[in-house]
Order: C-alpha cells, then sequence, then structure tokens
C-alpha cells in the first residue's frame, strides 16, 4: 500500500489507535505491529511476505550463532552466510534478469546460440531496503555493535512499516532501543510528525508529479523532438522532482513513525545546497551513503591503503551505489560518475592545499555534477541519455518552458535554503492550535493536493521500483 | 535535522487521532467525487465495495449541501479537467452508430506528411500506451511525423463513472488537433456494464454489444474518418481468464472498426507470437524479454513488435511509410 491512498488513510487510523492502545503491554503491541506491518506490505502479494519472514529468520539464526559461539571461525561462517543468503535473494530477484540477457547477447555475438531461457521475475517491493537492513543488522552484531534481537524484534526491525518500502534504511541499534521501551502516549511528536507528513504530501503531488508529467516524462520520451532550453528544464526539473519524490516519501514515513512514538534517521538534508560532491553525500539519501560507507568503503580499506587504493574504493562503492539501484548501465554509469567526481574532488583537495574555491562556484559545479549524472539515472537507455546531452545545444520553440514548471523547479532547490528553525517554529505553533484547527487545515491540504494530481492519481514513488 | 524531542512539539495521542480523524472527515467532505471515482478505478474485491458503498452516500449529501464546490475551484486553480460526466452517449446510446456506414467501404485518404507540414500522431490509451508511444516515436521518421504521447493509466470503457473516454476524447482532440490517432486501450477492461436497467458480463452477447458500441463511440470522438484512428487491444496476456475478457472485447472492437470510417483495428493479439503468450520474443535474429512481470505489459524492448504492426497499418494511409516497415 502507498501512503497517499485511501486503504493506507484507513489502515492508519487503525493501526494508530490500537497501536497506542497496546503500548503498555509489548507482549500485545509486538505481535499487533508485526501483523499490521506484513498486511501492510501483503496487501498487493501476500507471498512477498514470506520472503521477508524467511529474510527475518536466516538472518536471526545468524546473528544468534554469531553472539553465542566463541568460535572466531564459526562467526565468520555464520556471517558469510548470512550475507550471502541476503545477496542472493537480491541477485535472483533483481540481478539475474539482467545477468542473462546480457549472456545471451554475448552468446549470440559469437555464434553460440541461445541456451539461457529469459525469464521475467516479479521484483519484489522494497527488496533492497530490507535486504541491506538485514545485512546491517548481523554485521552489527558480529561487530559487537549490537546485540543479537529476538527473532520477534528482528522481524519487527525489518518490516516495520513506514520504513518497510523505501527507507531510510535503519540500523538495529537504532530501532531496537525503542521498540524494547513503550513510548509515552502523552508525548507524541506529532509537531514535527504532522508537519513532515504534510510536506512529504505536498512534495509529491504538487511538485514531483506536476514536473514529471508536464517536463520531464515528455521530454525523456524523445529529446530529440525537444529544443534545448526545454530540455535543460527537463534536467533540472527531473534533479527537483526525485528529490521531492524521494524525499516525500521518506518524510512521511519519518512522520508516520513518530506518530507512532518512534524516531527514523533522517535520509535528507537539504542536498541541493551541497558544496562537493562528498558534501553532497552527506545530505543526500543519507542512510544509503552511511550504509555504504560503513558496510563496503570502510571494509575495502577507505582511506587508509594508498591514494590509489582510495580512489579505487570509491569508485567500486560508488559503482556498486548505482547497481543497487537496478541492473541497469545507466545506474552504474550514474554510480561512475559519481565515483569519478569523489576521487577528483579528493585528488583535487590533495594536489591544491591552499586553494580554497568561491562557494558559489563550488556549489555550481557540484549541482550540475549531480545533475548530469541524473540524465543518466533517468534516462531508460543509453542513448536517450545521451540524446538528452546531445540535444542541450539545439534551438526550436520550447512550449514546455512555462512559467509554473520554471517556478517548481526553482522553488524545489531554493526552498532548501530555508533555515530549519523556521520549519521548527511552524512545526511548534502547529501543535499549539486547536485540535479542530489542526485537523482542517490538514484535511484541506489533502484535498489540495489530491487536486493537484487530478484523476489520474498519484504517481507510483521512483524508489518504490529499487 | 533528525527529529529530537522537544515537549512544545509533543501532544497526546488522544488529541493527535482527534488531528487525524478531523484531517480524513474533511478530506472525505470536500473530495466525495475524487473518493467514488478512485473506488471506481480498484480492482473488483471487498476493498472496493466498502469504499464505494461508503462514499457513493457520502458524495450525494456533500454534493447536495454544495461540499463539491471548494473541490471544483481546487481542479480550476491547478488546471483539471473533468474526466466524467452524467448522460453521455459512453454510457447511454443507440447502437446504430455500429451498422455498417457507406463512406468506411470508399477508400479514405489523408494528407500525406512531408518536411514542412510533419503528420502529427497521438497516441494515448491506457498504460500500455506509454512504451509503445516511446517506440513509434523512434520508429517514424522525425522529419515527417510528430510524436505526442498521453497515457491514462488503468483507464478503459467499461468504467465511465471513474474516466469517462468520451469526454476525454473530445478534450484532447481539440486541446492537440492531431493528424492522426494511435488508441491502445483494453488492459482495465471486463467491469460489467449497465444497459438499460440491466448488467451484464463480458460473457454476454449484450456486453459485446455494448463494448462494441462504446469502442465506436471513442472512435468518433477521437475525429476517425477526418483522421485516421488506429485501435491497438490489448495483446495476450499471461492469466487465461484474462484472455477470455481480451478475445471477446476485441471482436467487439473489430466490429466497431468495421462500422466507422477511419477506424484501423491493429490485431495484436492474434498475431503476435501467434497469440500465444510468452515472456520473451524474438526481434530480427535476437531474443527479448518483451513482457513485464505483471503478464500484461509490454517492456520497452518488446513493445518494438506492436509498434511494427502499427507502422504496418499506418503504411497503408502514409505513403512514406510503405516498405519501411518491416
Amino acid at each position: 500500500v502507498s501512503f497517499p491512498t485511501i486503504e493506507f488513510a484507513a489502515f492508519f487510523v487503525v493501526v494508530f489507535t490500537l497501536s497506542w492502545a497496546l503500548m503498555p503491554h509489548p507482549r500485545a503491541w509486538r505481535p499487533f505491529i508485526l501483523v499490521a506491518s506484513y498486511v501492510f506490505y501483503g496487501w498487493v502479494d501476500w507471498r512477498w511476505v514470506l520472503l521477508l519472514i524467511a529474510s527475518s529468520l536466516v538472518n536471526t539464526v545468524a546473528a544468534q550463532v554469531i553472539a553465542r559461539t566463541p568460535s572466531q571461525q564459526t562467526r565468520k561462517r555464520a556471517l558469510i552466510a548470512a550475507i550471502a543468503f541476503d545477496l542472493g535473494l537480491l541477485c535472483v530477484f533483481k540481478y539475474l534478469g539482467f545477468f542473462v540477457t546480457e549472456m545471451d547477447d554475448a552468446l549470440s555475438s559469437v555464434g553460440l546460440g541461445s541456451p539461457l531461457p529469459l525469464v521475467q521475475i516479479v521484483l519484489p517491493i522494497g527488496i533492497s531496503f530490507f535486504t541491506f537492513q538485514a545485512i546491517t543488522y548481523v554485521v552489527d552484531v558480529y561487530r559487537g555493535d549490537t546485540r543479537a534481537a529476538s527473532l520477534g524484534d528482528v522481524a519487527i526491525l525489518q518490516a516495520f512499516f513506514p520504513h518497510l518500502v523505501a527507507g531510510p534504511i535503519v540500523r538495529a541499534n537504532e530501532l531496537l532501543p525503542q521498540l524494547r521501551t513503550p513510548r509515552d502516549p502523552r508525548e507524541v511528536l506529532a509537531g514535527p510528525g504532522l508537519f513532515l507528513i504534510a510536506g512529504g504530501l505536498v512534495k509529491k503531488t504538487v511538485v514531483a508529479d506536476e514536473l514529471a508529467r508536464n517536463v520531464v516524462d515528455p521530454v525523456f520520451n524523445d529529446p530529440g523532438a525537444h529544443s534545448g532550453l526545454e530540455v535543460m528544464l527537463a534536467i533540472y526539473g527531473f534533479a527537483a522532482q526525485i528529490y521531492c519524490d524521494f524525499s516525500g516519501y521518506t518524510d512521511m514515513a519519518i512522520g508516520l513513525a513518530l506518530l507512532l512514538g518512534f524516531v527514523l534517521p533522517q535520509n535528507f538534508n537539504r542536498p541541493y545546497l551541497a558544496v562537493s560532491l562528498q558534501d553532497f553525500w552527506r545530505r543526500w539519501h543519507m542512510t544509503l551513503s552511511r550504509w555504504l560507507r560503513d558496510y563496503l568503503y570502510i571494509p575495502l580499506g577507505g582511506n587508509r591503503k594508498g591514494r590509489r587504493r582510495t580512489y579505487a574504493n570509491l569508485m567500486l562503492t560508488m559503482l556498486l551505489g548505482g547497481l543497487w539501484h537496478g541492473a541497469a548501465w545507466t545506474f552504474l554509469i550514474w554510480g561512475g560518475i559519481h565515483g569519478a567526481a569523489l576521487s577528483a574532488e579528493r585528488w583535487a583537495r590533495e594536489r591544491w592545499q591552499g586553494f580554497r574555491m568561491p562557494t558559489w562556484a563550488a556549489w555550481l559545479i557540484t549541482f550540475h555534477v549531480v545533475c548530469l549524472a541524473w540524465v543518466f539515472f533517468r534516462s531508460p537507455d543509453l542513448s536517450t541519455a545521451f540524446g538528452m546531452l546531445g540535444q542541450v545545444f539545439a534551438g526550436g520553440p520550447s512550449p514546455l518552458v512555462t512559467f509554473p514548471m520554471v517556478f517548481l523547479t526553482l522553488a524545489a532547490i531554493a526552498v532548501q535554503a530555508v533555515p530549519t528553525r523556521f520549519w521548527e517554529r511552524g512545526e511548534a505553533w502547529l501543535v499549539t492550535r486547536p485540535v479542530a484547527a489542526q485537523g482542517v487545515a490538514l484535511g484541506l491540504l489533502i484535498v489540495a493536493a489530491d487536486a493537484a494530481v487530478g484523476q489520474e492519481g498519484v504517481a507510483p514513488f521512483i524508489y518504490f521500483q529499487f | 535535522m533528525p527529529p529530537r524531542f522537544r515537549k512544545d512539539l509533543a501532544m497526546p495521542a488522544g488529541r493527535v487521532l482527534g488531528v487525524i480523524v478531523i484531517a480524513l472527515l474533511v478530506a472525505t467532505l470536500f473530495n466525495s467525487e475524487a473518493i467514488v471515482r478512485a473506488g471506481e478505478s480498484m480492482e473488483r474485491g471487498p476493498t472496493r465495495d466498502v469504499v464505494l458503498s461508503i462514499a457513493r452516500p457520502l458524495d450525494d449529501v456533500a454534493g447536495a449541501v454544495g461540499l463539491h464546490l471548494p473541490r471544483e475551484g481546487l481542479d480550476l486553480a491547478f488546471g483539471q479537467e473533468d474526466k466524467t460526466a452524467e448522460g453521455t452517449e459512453l454510457e447511454e446510446g443507440s447502437t446504430a452508430i455500429l451498422r455498417p456506414n457507406r463512406r468506411k467501404r470508399d477508400q479514405q485518404s489523408f494528407v500525406q506528411p512531408t518536411p514542412d507540414d510533419p503528420v502529427e500522431v497521438f497516441v494515448t490509451g491506457d498504460s500500455q500506451a506509454e512504451f509503445i508511444g516511446q517506440l513509434l516515436t523512434d520508429a517514424l521518421p522525425d522529419d515527417l511525423f510528430d510524436v505526442e504521447i498521453a497515457a491514462r493509466n488503468s483507464t478503459g470503457l467499461t468504467n465511465p463513472e471513474f474516466f469517462n473516454w468520451e469526454i476525454n476524447a473530445q478534450q484532447e482532440i481539440a486541446a492537440r488537433e492531431p493528424d492522426a490517432v494511435i488508441m491502445v486501450i483494453g488492459g482495465n477492461d471486463g467491469f460489467n456494464v449497465l444497459v438499460g436497467d440491466q448488467l451484464y458480463g463480458w460473457q454476454d452477447p449484450e456486453w459485446l454489444t455494448e463494448y462494441a458500441r462504446r469502442a465506436a463511440v471513442v472512435m468518433r470522438a477521437l475525429g476517425a474518418g477526418e483522421r485516421p484512428v488506429y485501435w491497438v487491444p490489448p495483446p495476450t496476456a499471461r492469466d487465461e481468464e484474462q484472455n477470455g475478457i481480451y478475445e471477446a472485447q476485441n471482436r467487439a472492437v473489430e466490429d466497431a472498426a468495421a462500422a466507422v470510417p477511419g477506424a484501423r483495428y491493429v490485431d495484436i493479439f492474434n498475431t503476435i507470437n501467434d497469440g500465444e503468450y510468452s515472456d520473451e520474443l524474438t526481434i530480427d535474429g535476437d531474443r527479448v524479454l518483451a513482457r513485464q512481470p505483471d503478464g500484461i505489459h509490454f517492456t520497452r524492448e518488446g513493445a518494438e513488435v506492436p509498434v511494427r504492426l502499427i507502422l504496418r497499418a499506418m503504411a497503408r494511409d502514409y505513403e512514406p511509410l510503405r516498405g519501411a516497415a518491416p
């Protein structure tokens, strides 16, 4: 179930009420929230729930073995087995089709016929998120960063519905302690919770879907038919769209969790204000970037094994980060651009240590490198991506460049410069209003958001496909 | 910043529940029409029944006391056009539209494209129209054909309370004035239809006649006759029951296309892989994964196959495409 739907609204009212009613009774609350999360996940296809249960079961057993056995070799084997299982799930559901197709192409090109059947595998929604979360848990237990938990706790950690489908990717030591202590129903962080939900809804419906429908999709569908101005607006528009789409979803996820009494980690921190690629990755999809740093880049050696190895590690981490999004050359190039830019940035910093670029120039370069990478990320294939770039200087009429679309694009980027304290003041003001006033305001905002998307309804969130 | 606990930002859970319930009530009352439409668009089943059984009476009350007005104002502000209405020909009309038309027997000809005056092709329909439109854009000569795509997801002809294709076709044609239309639709149909006071299911002969009538109404609304309208039905699906529906409705569409001047039925149901469903297809000797996991939609690569059939149909009307379609 997607958040901005009638089904989810009804589901959440029931879950919110029962969750707070059962909160003082952990033995009842835990199975309740687990079943609720499974209902949420299995709404479209209940078989996916079995996959989730299998993942929780395998990772719980592995973590228990790691925690209980004194033998380092057994601990290591259990860790490897769990990671192999988790990555195996990803490989089968996400990469097998791509691998078979590429293999088939390669074999055909050398005249070896077509021995492999091409099969279409249904990608369980959120699989990339819950498998990464599972890896985090077993590795943290192995490292001693978190205690091994019961099957019930691990299952809730993985399946807790606000973060299940598209993150944030939560670490065990961020959520498990909260699950073990009943939340206080007298002090629900409603200010930020309601604000995040309302803000996320507006980002998705008013900005992301509007930009997608009116500029981004038409231009990326047929770059050759559009002027350079339209292509540029589509590129900047997609930067705004994907930010509002993805951060809108995680804002809602964090807001819903807050209303249930749980704090999830922040996932975005005004990413388009970044003045370097390193800065960007500290602000964009923060829970994925810290995952890549802590579970890939640092284990690969990070920056501890010399300059060349550091660049290689950066590149490998970002390439795998690209592949995490999907098995396609476009994602690989997206990761490659980020890896190369991060390496180049590091090299330049070491080469010209005393030099400080003006902030505006650093921002401009960073933003455009990010936008260049987005062209590959958004394009369905490489020819479209190069078609977009080749069309940037083309002339011709630009009927898609309209004031509302330019305004939405600029607003989505510029609003990130609004200081955090401004939003916090708004949250504090909101919670002091009468309940009826808050409810009416939120209700009218929902009506406006629905009017913005029109009869076609809210488009699926971009990150649902990952 | 990550949310941190501050007493001045907190409220008791009971008050939060009050806010949520009031918000949803306000949204339901002011949005009752949209909720009915959303219910209409859902797959048949208990969820749809519950939503519609609550939303319909609420909508009647809300409409009677003028609660639709704020939403209508917002729709106007956002430039949204209404896609449903009562009393349209799509919902109720004569089957005379299906009578063989004398003009249909005449050889129709349409203005041929030139580099100075390319043919504007409008690709529309349900979600299947998206990839077909994109591939068609790549396949048609750039200098002679301009393609616009507007896919309306989850829509069909048997659910006009959710989306009325007659109204939408009139709006789109008035706004875009295309020279040719590709209509890719049928994947979301199979709902019971009301004829007179009687409901008919897809296995009833009355359903077939009604579906053919509705297809003919939409073909006319798309301007068939003034321009060619290529009607592309769904291909075979992985699900056999779905195929039964598609087979029935495709027969109906074929009848409609035979009666409406300018309408061309592009049979992708019986021709692709001889009407047998397969995840993979062979294009120019290369095997491609042609279908999405749902077993209905084409992949981007697979959409090449129906696009070739559409090009072949278009080649009969447009000289420059003759010999070009593989």
